[in-house]
């Protein structure tokens, strides 16, 4: 069903809603043990409920609330609503979860529907201390999803089906190795400028170029961290967030469409790139918020491949479809170029955080004060969460 | 004894495709009421939500769309390199295979590739596993 924007509905909602507060772990700290090696996958070092208390407690300090004026939770992967109440002592008035662009969004509606005021949104995940798989043998035989359906055949992985989608956008488009090059090696760029970032040592495109392919055409730097962390963000009701310790950033605009018509088959992915989706989401968020592409200021897409800045660039309109290789290249998605994308280093190169970590740099970029890593005068930041048909976005705009 | 492969996702209507393919035959479900045809197997066509459905033949010949190799193992079962293609077939649906009888330099976009069949197994038991390899002349 073809979605379009409700202004008498959703138009009044922007800037209802603000974040104050953002807390992360210590990504790099974290991945690194002993003489700063790496830690081996299974070495087991933090549960998601460590990572994600310790995330918690910093965004309440930077918001400078209580947790007992938190009176809403959202959980994200991998944590229990449950077991997360208690082990924090919480009564909410009202929860949800699912992951982040869904909780904001979800956190945004239950506040201006006065069910709650202040909700601590809340993400963790030990996967490396766990030595969580994402292919092989141990992810199969179960229900109907593309990455496992096509075992028999020898298709798995998530990074198999994104290599699908960089084969095809090379077949009709002509997209270069080198400009897919160019992202992972922009975000390298910027986790370099933040030392929270597990990566710290730049990259070249010759550096990306002779690495191993994973799943050819995807290289080694196509492919996000497998990392331990925890993320939270704390959203108030607007006229509540002048009380908090930091500006706040206000929640302009989202906007949420789905494309799940034959998945597993991989036709939106490979027929479509998703852009059906991007485009009805696109017709949500820009109008609520009253922006369009040429005002982002500062960008981030969901990056477990740096495919998906591709295809999420072209669908919301950044460039034309099929032109999301040139338009990549020479510094414009790099700070300091026309729009800086993931400058965290996102989840190729700071932190494999499922998005959550988009959303505190986001927020930051917004505040101001980054030094090196500041995008000069950012106002209006976008995130773009596509994820396999699963598409949404959230504006956030510098409040006063 | 078959080639032993990674574990097929099975249900009663998975069950159904399989147990086409012990006779060699490539069937995929197509709805009744909307002619929608349908995969993976499942209980209810995604268009009308009818379940009557028919397990109609297929012609066995489709055109390439993508492809991958994977570089470093996953399955024992595909040792890397190891190439995985996907069709569309004449009929509509997608179709997730690996090409035989041919060398992955000689895939092309659109070209027409045709049915072939190998043996398999796993704990649900043997099969053959549908895959395709270039149009004989």
């Amino acid at each position: 069903m073809a979605v379009s924007f409700d202004r008498e509905r959703l138009g009044p909602l922007k800037d209802t809603v603000a974040v104050v507060g953002v807390g992360e772990t210590d990504y790099g700290a974290d991945y690194r043990g002993a003489g700063g090696k790496a830690m081996a996958k299974g070495e087991v070092r933090y549960d998601s409920y460590t990572l994600a208390s310790r995330a918690l407690k910093r965004a309440l300090d930077d918001a400078g609330l209580k947790k007992d004026e938190i009176d809403g939770l959202c959980t994200g992967p991998t944590l229990s609503s449950e077991r997360a109440c208690e082990l924090w002592g919480m009564n909410p008035r009202w929860s949800g979860s699912g992951d982040a662009a869904q909780c904001i969004i979800e956190a945004a509606m239950a506040i201006n529907c006065g069910l709650c005021t202040t909700v601590a949104l809340v993400y963790g995940n030990a996967q490396r201390s766990m030595d969580t798989a994402y292919g092989g043998s141990r992810v199969t035989g179960g229900g109907i999803t593309s990455y496992f359906y096509y075992a028999p055949w020898g298709l798995t992985s998530q990074g198999a089906l994104y290599a699908l989608l960089f084969q095809r956008h090379k077949l009709l488009y002509g997209t270069t190795d080198e400009q897919l090059g160019a992202i992972a090696v922009a975000f390298r760029k910027h986790a370099c400028m933040n030392p929270n970032a597990v990566m710290q040592k730049p990259i070249t495109i010759e550096d990306y170029m002779k690495a191993p392919y994973v799943a050819e055409p995807l290289r080694l730097f196509d492919y996000c961290l497998i990392n331990d962390g925890g993320v939270a963000i704390i959203l108030r009701r607007a006229d509540m967030a002048k009380d908090c310790r930091q500006t706040p950033v206000m929640v302009s605009g989202f906007g949420w469409s789905e494309e799940n018509v034959d998945a597993t088959q991989l036709r939106p992915r490979l027929k479509d790139f998703y852009h059906t989706a991007h485009r009805e989401v696109a017709a949500q968020v820009y109008p609520m918020a009253g922006v369009g592409p040429k005002d982002i200021d500062v960008f981030a897409t969901y990056d477990s491949f740096s495919v998906h800045l591709l295809a999420s660039l072209e669908g919301f309109g950044f460039c034309k479809e099929g032109e999301g290789g040139p338009f990549v290249q020479n510094g414009r998605i790099e700070i300091g170029g026309e729009l800086p994308c993931n400058t965290s280093g996102g989840m190729l190169s700071e932190s494999y955080m499922q998005s959550w970590n988009h959303q505190p740099e986001l927020v930051r970029q917004l505040r101001g004060g980054l030094g090196q890593r500041q995008v000069q005068g950012a106002e209006v930041a976008q995130y773009v969460h596509d994820v396999a048909g699963k598409c949404k976005s959230i504006i956030y705009t510098k409040g006063g | 004894m078959a080639t032993p492969r990674p574990i097929r996702s099975m249900d009663p209507y998975a069950e159904q495709f399989w147990a086409y393919t012990q006779k060699k035959e490539f069937r995929l479900q197509k709805c009744c009421d909307c002619g929608k045809f349908r995969w993976p197997p499942g209980p209810t066509c995604d268009k009308c939500l009818s379940d009557e459905f028919e397990w109609a033949a297929m012609g066995g010949q489709g055109k390439v769309l993508s492809w991958t190799t994977f570089r470093r193992g996953y399955f024992p079962e595909y040792p890397a390199p190891h190439t995985v293609i996907v069709l569309e077939l004449d009929e509509g649906p997608l179709f997730v295979a690996y090409p035989v009888d041919m060398e992955v330099a000689d895939l092309r976009e659109g070209m027409t590739l045709s049915l072939r069949w190998t043996d398999g197994q796993d704990k649900y038991g043997e099969y053959n596993l549908p895959v395709f390899g270039p149009v004989s002349s």
